[in-house]
């Protein structure tokens, strides 16, 4: 089954949308939802033309399709278990929190906090990706638990924090602090990092590109050639400050080589 | 002339000796009177468990630590949220909530009074501030004392009279109402980066010891006649084999009021480890309370742990720092100019935890293996031990032996040989329970003769109707019911005014905080000593004319006066 929501002109099209039931498992009884807009709940036929092809008997065989001015839908696939969610343009803040299975897919850019505390499924950005990407919330010890994240493009700030499972591949930069008190899992990063994993306690960062002010408490231990990014990088264990056991890896340029 | 009649009340009021009675409560004003006219509001309330408002004699809800918790911990604003409801203001948070989250949940419980246990005089506004905000409950500041340096020079010339001086300087400066000891001389040490680790160690360049500090401090409170005794959290708390020192402390307090205890021994479940590491820690409640049954001077309240999530906050610097080397989890620490010092961690106490086990069982312990309930009262050291929205799960566990049976089988398998909670019978009653929470509270902290803990005529109105059915509940097999009940009141009456029923507050509330100001002799008042002024100004990054609290900060204080002895 596929559903698709095209969003409607709004009158104050700024106006930010929790839209945390746009999930595929709510769609299988039909499209009767609603949605916060600001401090308003609306039907979500005010806000979007529903248009649904085909039916399912079960949630993972419900694809979810948004179109038009989705920059400021808040919250879509948050506690998504299974389907998939594509969108076509961008979307808004915390996309895919909580999720525990499926797959979203992001043809545009995505705002801050995409893939919050994730437990597992995927996520796909083939834009930018915002602040906190694949990372935990405000004063929580852990962040993302397992699943993948992948960001064709640059995340932001704050990329992975606390990331304790999982994949995070971003293909282009990464803002200031991406990793930092990574506890387990991976994250790739094929551009720039500024200031890396600090305070990493475990798990593996691997860096393509160039990191900028680099953290002191890192211990180089060696140089190796990582066949699977057919690169040869510096191995680094850390943050040695607070007896972190975590792998740095950063590629050598060529130059250097 | 407001008048309220509560029919068919079971009523417990353990200071006046009732006990299980059916009767009618009259309230005309705010307060219990004989009766009233045909014309007054009634309530029914069906025969059900009916007490005096409930008091916590140790509850850190307001002030600049409580509020760096909040800080600290964004993570607990997601749980406990609710909406914006008739008179309810939203509130959130679980172990840190909001101000009003936390009046809302005390007076769904029946809760009408609290002791904030720990204010540093310097930050009194905020905490004057955010009673102010907890509408519900009526409140009171402890004071802390324990490394003030004009106390501990006094201490050290053996000065009583000037200790209480300052003290009723202090009191009345800051709007406090108790002396509370915090680790006496162990904040102060720890500015030098050092903590006590017995109570005759002498405190860095002050040449006075704990013990000194309180002895002096427990003759300087009688001299002021301070309604509440000092209040005192021993040293070397969370330490394995502190039991000695909580013992050394007991021994020094002597017997100097008939009226009520001279010393208020808070949270003494962290203070009766046995051992000498984490690894061997046991339970030392046997030693513990034989020692309270033979002392009446001495109060003292349980500091119950519960499983779960919660934060720890105290003034006990070093003690935070430790906790912090076992977790490393997030930490504040905090120095508190010439008064104290504090520290902030979050801690999860879980059954898979032995040490998190043997404090639970200590906890239970001390209550029931302390002869008189008036001198073991309930309390968790909100939220130190465990929020308060547990003490209902903690009178269950009092008063069910089969409930601390089930309980017991789901913790850790080395509980039993390090306490002797499995062994204990003995099942606490209904009254035995109003007195922990209440009649023996408000005795503790002196609040009888403002109408507090009972509802003999005269009593301030502040009375808790739980949906209970003593009658027929059997709280040793039926204790789920017992919680419940306790959970959610069907009334709760300030002052005379229905404030919260089934749960839902109804009303915006009008809380009064009760301050003490003692007066003493011109001739020894510090007010005007140079040599305290000097060195106030000296010292201190506030003048002094600038330290007091002004009346704004307390719209609806009361002033409780004292003639100081001197």
């Amino acid at each position: 089954m596929r559903v698709i929501l095209e969003t409607k002109k709004r009158i104050k099209p700024f106006l930010p949308v929790e839209a945390e039931s746009i999930i595929p498992r709510n769609f299988l009884k039909g499209t009767d939802l609603t949605v916060y807009e600001g401090n308003k709940e609306r039907a979500l036929s005010e806000l979007f033309w529903i248009f649904v092809e085909g039916t399912a008997v079960s949630p993972d065989k419900v694809e979810i399709v948004l179109k038009g001015d989705t920059a400021r839908i808040k919250r879509v696939g948050e506690y998504m278990d299974t389907g998939a969610i594509r969108i076509v343009g961008n979307i808004g803040m915390h996309c895919g929190n909580f999720m525990s299975g499926g797959l979203i897919e992001i043809g545009g850019n995505a705002d801050a906090w995409l893939g919050r505390e994730m437990l597992d499924g995927s996520i796909v950005c083939h834009g930018d990706a915002g602040h906190y990407c694949a990372s935990g919330y405000r004063g929580e010890k852990h962040g993302m638990k397992g699943g993948r994240v992948e960001v064709m493009g640059n995340a932001g700030d704050f990329c992975a924090e606390y990331l304790t499972g999982g994949d995070v591949y971003i293909h282009g930069s990464c803002g200031d602090m991406a990793g930092v008190e990574m506890k387990g899992g991976q994250l790739v990063i094929g551009g720039d990092a500024i200031r890396p994993c600090g305070n990493m306690k475990n798990g593996t960062c691997v860096i393509l590109g160039r990191v900028h002010k680099m953290i002191p408490t890192f211990e180089k231990t060696e140089r190796r050639v990582l066949p699977e990014w057919n690169i040869t990088a510096d191995v680094f264990k850390g943050d040695v400050a607070n007896r972190g056991k975590g792998t740095l890896m950063i590629k050598i340029p060529e130059l250097i080589q | 002339m407001t008048e309220l009649l509560v029919k068919n009340a079971c009523v417990f009021d353990p200071l006046n000796g009732i006990s299980m009675e059916m009767m009618d409560i009259s309230i005309r004003d705010g307060r219990v009177v004989e009766s009233v006219s045909a014309t007054a509001d009634v309530i029914d309330a069906h025969g059900c468990l009916t007490l005096p408002g409930g008091i916590d004699s140790h509850s850190h809800v307001c002030g600049t630590k409580v509020n760096f918790g909040r800080y600290m911990s964004p993570e607990d604003m997601r749980a406990g949220r609710t909406a914006r409801r008739g008179k309810m203001h939203i509130t959130s948070g679980y172990y840190v909530p909001t101000t009003y989250g936390n009046s809302y949940r005390y007076s769904t419980m029946g809760y009408t009074t609290v002791l904030e246990g720990a204010m540093a005089p310097l930050e009194a506004r905020h905490t004057h501030e955010e009673f102010t905000a907890t509408p519900h409950q009526d409140m009171m500041a402890n004071t802390l004392f324990d490394g003030n340096w004009a106390i501990m020079e006094a201490v050290q010339k053996r000065d009583t009279r000037r200790a209480a001086a300052i003290v009723a300087w202090m009191l009345s400066a800051v709007k406090g109402y108790s002396i509370k000891l915090t680790n006496p001389g162990g904040t102060e040490a720890w500015g030098w980066g050092e903590d006590l680790t017995s109570i005759h160690e002498l405190v860095p360049n002050f040449n006075v010891t704990p013990a000194e500090i309180i002895t002096t401090m427990i003759a300087a409170n009688e001299l002021l006649h301070l309604p509440h005794s000092v209040h005192l959290h021993c040293n070397n708390l969370g330490k394995p084999g502190n039991y000695e020192t909580t013992l050394e402390t007991f021994d020094l307090v002597p017997d100097r009021n008939n009226g009520r205890q001279t010393l208020y021994a808070t949270h003494v479940q962290f203070h009766a480890y046995g051992g000498t590491t984490w690894r061997n820690i046991n339970s030392k409640a046997e030693e513990i309370t034989r020692s309270v049954n033979a002392k009446p001077q001495i109060v003292m309240d349980m500091g119950q742990i519960m499983f779960g999530r919660t934060m720890t906050m105290t003034a006990d610097g070093p003690m935070e720092f430790n906790l912090y080397c076992l977790h490393h989890n997030k930490w504040s620490n905090h120095d508190v100019e010439l008064e104290t010092a504090s520290g902030i961690i979050p801690v999860l106490y879980s059954k898979k935890s032995l040490v998190n086990c043997v404090m639970w069982a200590i906890g239970l312990e001390l209550a029931l293996l302390t002869k008189n309930p008036y001198q073991c009262l309930l309390a968790t050291d909100n939220p130190n031990g465990a929020p308060f929205v547990k003490y209902p799960e903690i009178i269950g566990l009092l008063m069910s032996k089969r409930y601390r049976d089930e309980e017991f089988a789901t913790l850790h398998e080395g509980t039993g040989q390090r306490t002797v909670i499995s062994s204990i019978d003995r099942e606490m009653d209904w009254n035995e329970v109003a007195i922990m929470t209440r009649a023996g509270q408000a005795k503790a902290l002196g609040i009888i003769p403002q109408g507090k803990g009972h509802l003999g005529v005269g009593a301030e109105a502040d009375i808790a109707i739980y949906p209970i059915r003593c009658r027929d509940v059997d709280p040793s097999t039926e204790y789920r019911k017992v919680i419940e009940g306790f959970q959610k009141t069907m009334y709760t009456i300030k002052r005379g005014r229905i404030i919260a029923r089934d749960g839902e507050v109804i009303v915006e509330g009008a809380n009064s905080t009760f301050w003490v100001n003692p007066s003493v002799p011109e001739e020894i008042s510090v007010a005007s000593d140079p040599e305290f002024v000097k060195k106030f100004e000296e010292y201190y990054t506030v003048r002094m004319g600038n330290y007091p609290v002004q009346d704004v900060y307390l719209p609806r204080g009361k002033c409780i006066r004292t003639e100081a002895v001197l």
